[in-house]
């Protein structure tokens, strides 16, 4: 049977949406032009810096190596980290830090937009999935027939935080942000505020794990098989916990190797086995997918029964047929001695019958004599 | 049971009375034998799991099950012949529950063919023949009613099994259910003890032959439904066998019926419906996966299966009224062409079906048309055959069927995978089942005028009698007379025949 055809990958969705913006499009699309990048990168510089304070000044010399770097190649990063030269200790730090990761990880550039509709009082909302490090667009736009609504006040937030956005067109506004951190991750908000106010939430977090909302029945004695599976999105690694009263419990399967086998079947999908089940395994699993960006974890369920559970129904099926049977057999006989008397009790009619003629002909025959 | 020499007045089919009460015991029987292997598909994901398989080699599982459940149909026949459907249904009944209780302890995917394809496969076999065969023992004026009944069955179960099995697999996992599944599958046994056993029992095996040859039945009458001439066509002359040298084939014949390949009836059913399987399973494998191919969630298209199986449940016991009107009776082998036909010709439609609407209305009209052919599926092989001979032709029909019935699906797949297009296998489908429908038209229509004029010829013969064979047209003339009154008194030859005490035939293909 073919593959589902249904895309279901986010992943496959950046890419589009990447593609879409390098290949230029029409104007409607989000797409950042090259003059605009060299605007919002700066911005983004500022950006960068503001993640963790408010605001500082802007060097402008790195605004043409930036725009080199949207297309993504690691020397152009080095530059840029090079030409960073913003005073401050932790800003230091955070610029090593993105060194690095734009070492390690390939920088892909993604960009979100959310159309804000022309109501006032409307909260929209997106949820982004990450899992590895990003250079991330968000933007807000409003409808070219909503373009008559002056002097609105546009306002990025991220918690607490005001952000410094971009005009992007006259009617769309935007954010870039590198995150290469959990602590990064949140909800980013963009308020519109004129005569109507208008809001849109950005969620980015990690890809969420699914377990099993229904519970995986077992037996004593016998072994279960739990499996986790991460949907588009690798893992750098799995872990398995069980909740031990109200703790989570890492589960070892170098230690418990007879008990537990931790098994990964492939970069997307994780086995738990456990052998030898007893009461005491019964309960709640959880499987973890450590992605770059932070972890995700799946709930699952085990409830072992004994063996006297399935039995019992089992047996009051059978002593069900059993009965049955005999009922049908017992009618069965019934029916036959009863066509078997109804028979006979013919039969002795019928003899009745001859005989009563036979005795009346001789009646007869002798009353003919007489008479004779 | 009356003796021989009362043997002509033994009383026909009842067509009723303790016969509705075998027509339930064939409805549980033939539910489970068809509506078992489609249930246990609800398990497969859990069971691959936890053997850690791929889906292939579980749904062999219910393969395995399907193609034993129709390759031991001759087995399933042999044993009817020599001990009657009850005993048979019961151990088949028996053989299931073991089997489904063993599956519950398998380690392996190996044990689990073996449990659950093998032996429950075996059990179902068991089940299913003798349920159709004593139908046909137990009705004659009424058979298509309770053929349609009998075979209504199947999707009942089917509609009753899948939730059943999604509420067991919930509460006791894949191998508790199994457990309980097993005892379930015991209703069969009081589905077989529900089978009264009619007309004269089969005597044992005698070696001997008195002079009229213990041979295999041979031309049976299969124009009881003829409204022109004498309902039974008599045998035409009583061959006598020499001893020894036929003997071995004698008792071959005696409990599996090779000559049936000779009579022509058969063996245009035999090629028909052969042709008919290939594209008669698949549409329903595939008719989920191509609602979600285009776009529908899960649960519409699960449902569009339930409507197909609410059409079928409907369609079969009414197919089988109108089957056995007095218009459509005569004609049953047209009837049964055109559904198949109508059939075909739903799948050629299906691609032109857009969205779910369409895809509801192919559904309504599918189930229909499955539930035609179905219905009729048996009873127009007892048509051309007659009841008595149907024991072997049953057997030898469902074993023959059994390649095509396992090959359509895969050939259906293929032509998905390889097109990457769902409109070829229905074309497919619908272009084997108009082809196996025409083909069974223009065969029986063939088939309706050589008889007409062996009727006549046998007519004409009797009219003209042979020195040689007058004790014989003594005897079948007396025939004659007592099997003109109408279908009803057919049955009578078939009775002698249950004695192999009938004249023997020859047949004049």
């Amino acid at each position: 049977m073919p593959a589902a055809f249904s895309g279901k990958r986010p992943g496959l969705r950046l890419l589009l949406l990447l593609c879409l913006s390098l290949s230029g499009g029409s104007p409607a699309d989000p797409t950042v032009t090259t003059q605009d990048a060299s605007h919002s990168q700066a911005n983004s510089l500022t950006k960068m810096q503001t993640g963790l304070n408010v605001s500082s000044p802007e060097p402008m010399t790195t605004t043409r190596t930036v725009n080199r770097q949207t297309q993504g190649s690691p020397s152009d990063h080095l530059t840029f980290g090079h030409n960073v030269s913003v005073p401050g200790p932790d800003l230091t730090t955070q610029e090593f830090k993105q060194e690095t990761k734009e070492h390690v990880s390939n920088a892909t550039f993604v960009e979100y937009e959310i159309l804000l509709p022309g109501v006032s009082g409307t909260s929209t909302e997106k949820n982004i999935t990450l899992d590895r490090a990003t250079r991330i667009e968000l933007s807000c736009r409003l409808d070219n027939k909503y373009s008559h609504l002056k002097s609105l006040q546009v306002t990025w937030k991220w918690g607490n935080e005001t952000l410094r956005h971009i005009n992007k067109t006259e009617n769309s506004w935007g954010i870039q942000l590198r995150i290469w951190d959990n602590s990064q991750l949140g909800s980013y908000s963009c308020t519109l505020k004129g005569e109507e106010e208008m809001h849109a939430v950005f969620h980015l977090q990690v890809p969420k794990i699914e377990g099993k909302e229904k519970p995986i029945v077992s037996y004593e004695g016998d072994t279960a098989v739990m499996i986790c599976k991460s949907y588009g999105y690798t893992p750098t690694a799995w872990t398995w916990y069980m909740t031990n009263g109200s703790e989570q419990v890492a589960i070892n399967d170098s230690l418990l190797a007879d008990k537990y086998v931790i098994n990964r079947v492939s970069a997307n999908v994780t086995h738990l086995k456990i052998l030898k089940l007893t009461k005491e395994d019964d309960g709640i699993y959880w499987c973890e997918a450590g992605f770059e960006l932070g972890k995700s974890k799946g709930k699952l369920k085990l409830k072992v029964l004994s063996l006297m559970v399935p039995l019992k129904p089992f047996l009051a099926i059978v002593a069900e047929v059993i009965v049955l049977v005999t009922v049908v057999f017992l009618y069965e006989i019934y029916s036959k001695k009863k066509e078997k008397c109804a028979a006979d009790e013919k039969e002795f009619d019928q003899i009745e019958q001859l005989k009563s003629e036979e005795s009346n002909g001789l009646e007869n025959s002798s009353t003919r004599h007489r008479k004779i | 049971m009356p003796p021989l020499a009362n043997a002509g007045q033994a009383p026909g089919p009842p067509d009723g009375g303790w016969g509705w009460a075998v027509v339930c015991g064939a409805f549980v029987s033939i539910g489970f034998a068809y509506a078992f292997p489609k249930g246990l598909a609800i398990f497969f994901k859990e069971i691959q799991d936890f053997f850690g398989t791929s889906y292939s080699e579980v749904a062999w599982v219910s393969s395995i099950m399907l193609a034993t459940t129709y390759g031991a149909g001759p087995i399933s026949s042999i044993l009817v012949n020599r001990y009657g459907s009850r005993p048979v249904v019961i151990f088949g009944g028996l053989l299931c529950g073991i089997g489904m209780v063993s599956a519950a302890f398998c380690t392996s995917i190996l044990q689990l063919y073996i449990c659950v394809g093998f032996i429950t496969g075996f059990g179902l076999a068991l089940n299913l023949q003798p349920s159709v065969i004593i139908i046909g023992k137990y009705f004659l004026k009424r058979r298509p009613i309770a053929n349609g009944l009998a075979m209504a069955g199947s999707p009942v179960m089917l509609c009753t099994l899948a939730p059943l099995n999604q509420f067991l697999f919930d509460n006791f996992g894949w191998r508790g259910s199994f457990l309980i599944l097993g005892a379930i599958l015991l209703h069969c046994c009081v589905a077989g003890a529900l089978f009264r056993p009619i007309g004269a029992p089969t005597p044992p095996v005698k070696p001997q032959v008195t002079g009229k040859g213990k041979d295999a039945l041979k031309e049976e009458v299969t124009e009881d439904a003829m409204e022109m001439g004498s309902p039974t066509k008599v045998p035409m002359e009583d061959k006598v066998e020499e001893e020894g040298g036929k003997a071995c084939c004698e008792k071959i014949n005696q409990y599996l019926d090779f000559s049936l390949f000779k009579h022509r009836g058969f063996l245009i059913y035999l090629i028909g419906n052969v042709l008919m399987f290939l594209g008669f399973f698949a549409p329903i494998v595939f008719l989920a996966p191509y609602a979600k191919h285009i776009g529908i969630d899960e649960y519409s298209a699960a449902f569009l299966l339930s409507i197909l199986a609410i059409v079928d449940m409907i369609a079969r016991p009414t197919t089988g009224i109108i089957a056995n009107s007095k218009w459509v009776r005569p004609q049953i082998q047209y009837f049964f062409s055109f559904s198949i036909a109508f059939n075909g010709t739903c799948h050629l439609l299906c691609p032109l079906a857009s969205g779910y609407t369409g895809l509801v209305i192919y559904a309504i009209f599918f189930g229909l048309a499955f539930g035609m052919v179905c219905a009729m599926l048996f009873e127009t092989l007892m048509d051309l055959v007659g009841a008595a001979r149907f024991t072997s032709a049953v057997g030898l029909v469902t074993i023959a069927e059994c390649c095509t019935i396992l090959l359509g699906p895969p050939i259906g797949g293929t032509l998905i995978d390889t097109f990457g297009d769902y409109k070829y296998m229905f074309i497919k489908c619908g272009a084997v089942m108009v082809l196996a429908g025409t083909f069974l038209f223009i065969m029986n229509y063939y088939n309706y005028r050589m008889l007409a004029k062996e009727e006549k010829e046998r007519k004409a013969k009797e009219e003209n009698p042979k020195p040689v064979r007058t004790e014989n047209e003594g005897r079948n003339s007396w025939n004659k007379e007592t099997t003109r009154d109408g279908p009803e008194l057919e049955p009578l030859s078939k009775e002698q025949e249950g004695l192999k005490e009938e004249v023997n035939g020859i047949n004049e293909v």
